[in-house]
């Protein structure tokens, strides 16, 4: 692990509050030049691990280094930060504003006016840097605070839930401009509840839980860990010609497919199945991000069929 | 650290200096002083111009004709200039018993009806010095002052008049014997360099009271134009989650300064403004002499410290606020230090060496107000009270930007409610 060139690194970090630890003896360390997901439910220690990250809160316990430097302070300057909850001055226009936010991160105007034209270009957004933010739109709002995020840029860009609320148009521009981002040598970390953009993104994924980390590799690392125990069948039976079937552990239910966590030999499955309905299609394959993250994260079965769970 | 200090400094200052609250701050002091002054014209000539219809009973038999004549008077004083400026008083005689209720009854109905404003009773023995009688007025409108003033002070002097007829004395040899002696205020004699002396000066009240209220006014109006607006800003910042993006740039101390910094060059830049055009008009009426350099750096140099207690304490309010209703609860205390120079400078007017007047302009949040009126009433505090006064309120302001970072720290970034008293001491000794 000490191999690894970290853009941050964490060791035995704790935080509490009120006596509830919101995280918990964490440890990770971020490669330099990735691209990091942060998953985990609501209330599992993301928002809070990113704002230890940021200086924004103090650990309770731990070691946080942030660009090489254990005083997260430090660093600050070259670290671009959205939060999860978008801060810009209404009444500000928006080159005004990025030239503010810039400017704290230790830019010259002359430095920063370049580089907030091509964002704002890249964003779709020319011209509108003498619009106040109050006249636009939440996706364009979004935009103003990622291009406010990266005009310093910095050598780490941390993003608190960036694609949320977002329309299938501005989350692709926001998707490429993070790339952009990446391409250009930056070390990209953020959290996120959309498991197929972890998926499709990130370089390695970390999963917290409840204050504690529970998954931290790549994709396939993580996927080999629970090995091909999934199957993905189309049945004429749907749902009803999975009950009661022994090698039926658990079933996620998408109304046309089902993806069924099986035990044993999955062609024994098979032979079960083809005996009860007629089935149309039947892949053998490993859990997918959002399976392996229902199944750490689910509080308790919300119903059962004979033995499998549907969701 | 300063850098940053400096560049949240012009943001906020570009920011307050932009709004329409500044403009309108720009114009509250000189709008406040027209519209007071226009006020006082137009209720002093135009507001009442009702007819005021009254009844007379003059139980003397003597009162009511010149009573009608000054009423007459009056009412040709009212219409002066083909424009009504005064109510018209129109007193009709009445006469019944002074033991006839009914009477009264009746008058009384006629003022519920409108029909008359008042009746008024003169006793028959009105004249009679040895006597206690007193005029009775009866009227629905008690707190209308001018008709029962202007009756008792016609029919008194009425009633003087003959009172010295009746002794066979001249009322105008009265008036000459006593007539008052009226003083003159003067300055103090002054000796020149060559050993000359100069004259003393009439005491001009311009000089002596209204340019010291004056500048101690452009303290309060600019401070006032300043500081309060940091509350709005922390919590607009603090709501819209703003702060969570400045603190991942800068310390929350460096914010904190920066705001305050801000806030106090829009103050000091409204004071040079109300400066520039108070010289300027103090110059058109030959008053440019009164305002000199020390008293324009005191005014800045309170005005300074001001700014860094009020704002400090506006930023505290502002970060342990969720929103501007939890802050309304909060600001109680803060307006009343605010309030304190407003509802005390007139007593400091009338006696500014009085013990009063000492410890009040040594308070550290009225300091900076009511020492600058102090020190501009001749002769002025001795040095020691300005010293001491000039160390308590930096220390104040000291104490009150310490707290206020360590309030700020904690606040900015916690949600959902207010913050108790009890809660922001901890968070100041939490060191």
């Amino acid at each position: 692990m000490r191999a690894v060139t970290a853009a941050i690194r964490l060791t035995d970090v704790s935080k509490r509050f009120g006596g509830v630890a919101a995280v918990d003896r964490l440890s990770l360390a971020v490669p330099d030049g990735s691209i990091y997901g942060f998953i985990g439910p609501n209330g599992s220690g993301k928002t809070t691990t990113l704002r230890m990250i940021m200086h924004l809160l103090l650990p309770d316990e731990g070691k946080i280094e942030v660009l090489g430097s254990a005083d997260t302070r430090a660093a600050r300057d070259r670290v671009g930060y959205l939060p999860e909850e978008r801060g810009l001055y209404k009444k500000m226009p928006v080159r005004r504003l990025l030239r503010y936010y810039g400017r704290l991160k230790g830019r010259t105007i002359a430095e920063l006016d370049p580089v907030i034209d091509e964002w704002l270009a890249r964003m779709g957004m020319q011209g509108w840097g003498d619009r106040k933010i109050e006249s636009l739109s939440k996706g364009m709002s979004q935009k103003v605070q990622f291009v406010a995020a990266v005009v310093s840029r910095p050598a780490l860009l941390i993003l608190d839930e960036p694609f949320s609320g977002l329309d299938p148009v501005n989350a692709e521009a926001l998707k490429d401009a993070v790339l952009e981002v990446r391409r250009r040598g930056a070390t990209v970390v953020f959290s996120t509840h959309d498991m197929s953009t972890a998926e499709k993104m990130c370089d390695r994924i970390f999963m917290i839980f409840k204050g504690r980390k529970v998954l931290d590799g790549t994709l396939d690392e993580i996927q080999a860990e629970y090995g091909f125990d999934t199957v993905r069948v189309r049945t004429a039976g749907g749902t009803a010609a999975l009950a009661g079937l022994p090698a039926v552990d658990a079933v996620n239910d998408y109304g046309q497919l089902q993806e069924v966590r099986v035990t044993g030999d999955p062609q024994d499955f098979l032979r079960q199945l083809t005996s009860r309905t007629d089935v149309y299609h039947f892949e053998v394959t490993r859990p997918s991000l959002h399976d392996i993250f229902v199944r750490i994260a689910r509080p308790s079965p919300s119903s059962e069929i004979a033995g499998g769970v549907v969701s | 650290m300063m850098n940053k200090t400096l560049i949240v400094a012009a943001s906020e200052f570009t920011t307050q200096t932009r709004s329409k609250a500044f403009l309108v701050g720009l114009l509250m002091m000189p709008i406040f002083m027209i519209v007071a002054m226009a006020v006082q014209k137009f209720t002093r000539d135009a507001t009442d111009i009702k007819d005021r219809p009254f009844v007379v009973v003059d139980r003397t038999g003597v009162l009511f004709a010149p009573l009608k004549a000054a009423a007459d008077e009056w009412n040709a004083g009212a219409k002066a200039g083909g424009v009504q400026t005064a109510p018209l008083f129109l007193p009709t005689a009445a006469s019944f018993d002074e033991r006839d209720d009914q009477a009264r009854a009746s008058l009384s109905d006629r003022v519920h009806r409108d029909e008359i404003f008042a009746f008024v009773e003169i006793p028959a023995d009105a004249l009679d010095p040895a006597t206690n009688a007193r005029l009775q007025y009866y009227s629905n409108h008690p707190a209308y002052r001018t008709l029962p003033a202007w009756i008792s002070n016609t029919v008194n002097r009425e009633i003087v008049n003959l009172r010295f007829r009746a002794a066979a004395i001249d009322r105008a040899v009265v008036g000459r014997l006593t007539r008052r002696v009226e003083i003159n205020e003067l300055g103090l004699v002054q000796r020149d360099t060559a050993g000359g002396i100069k004259a003393a000066a009439p005491v001009d009240k311009v000089r002596t009271t209204g340019i010291p209220v004056g500048m101690m006014m452009i303290l309060l109006f600019s401070m006032m134009s300043g500081a309060p607006q940091l509350l709005n800003s922390v919590i607009e910042e603090k709501m819209s989650r703003i702060s969570e993006v400045l603190i991942g740039s800068i310390t929350p101390f460096e914010l904190m300064m920066g705001k305050l910094l801000g806030s106090t060059s829009v103050s000091l830049l409204l004071a040079v403004i109300y400066l520039i055009g108070g010289t300027m008009a103090a110059r058109h009426y030959g008053y440019g002499d009164s305002i000199h350099a020390s008293d324009m750096a005191w005014l800045l140099l309170f005005l300074v410290l001001a700014s860094m207690i009020f704002g400090a304490l506006f930023i505290t309010i502002g970060a342990a606020c969720s929103d501007l209703k939890d802050a309304q609860g909060m600001m109680t205390p803060a307006m009343i230090l605010m309030m304190l120079p407003w509802m005390t400078w007139f007593s400091i007017l009338n006696a500014p060496e009085s013990r009063v007047s000492v410890g009040l302009s040594l308070f550290p949040t009225a300091t900076p107000f009511l020492m600058l009126l102090r020190i501009m009433l001749p002769p002025g505090p001795p040095g020691w009270q300005i010293g001491l006064s000039l160390v308590l309120t930096a220390l104040t302001s000291m104490a009150a930007v310490y707290a206020a970072g360590k309030i700020f720290r904690t606040g900015l970034l916690m949600q959902g409610k207010a913050a108790t008293f009890g809660e922001m001491w901890k968070w100041v000794r939490a060191g």
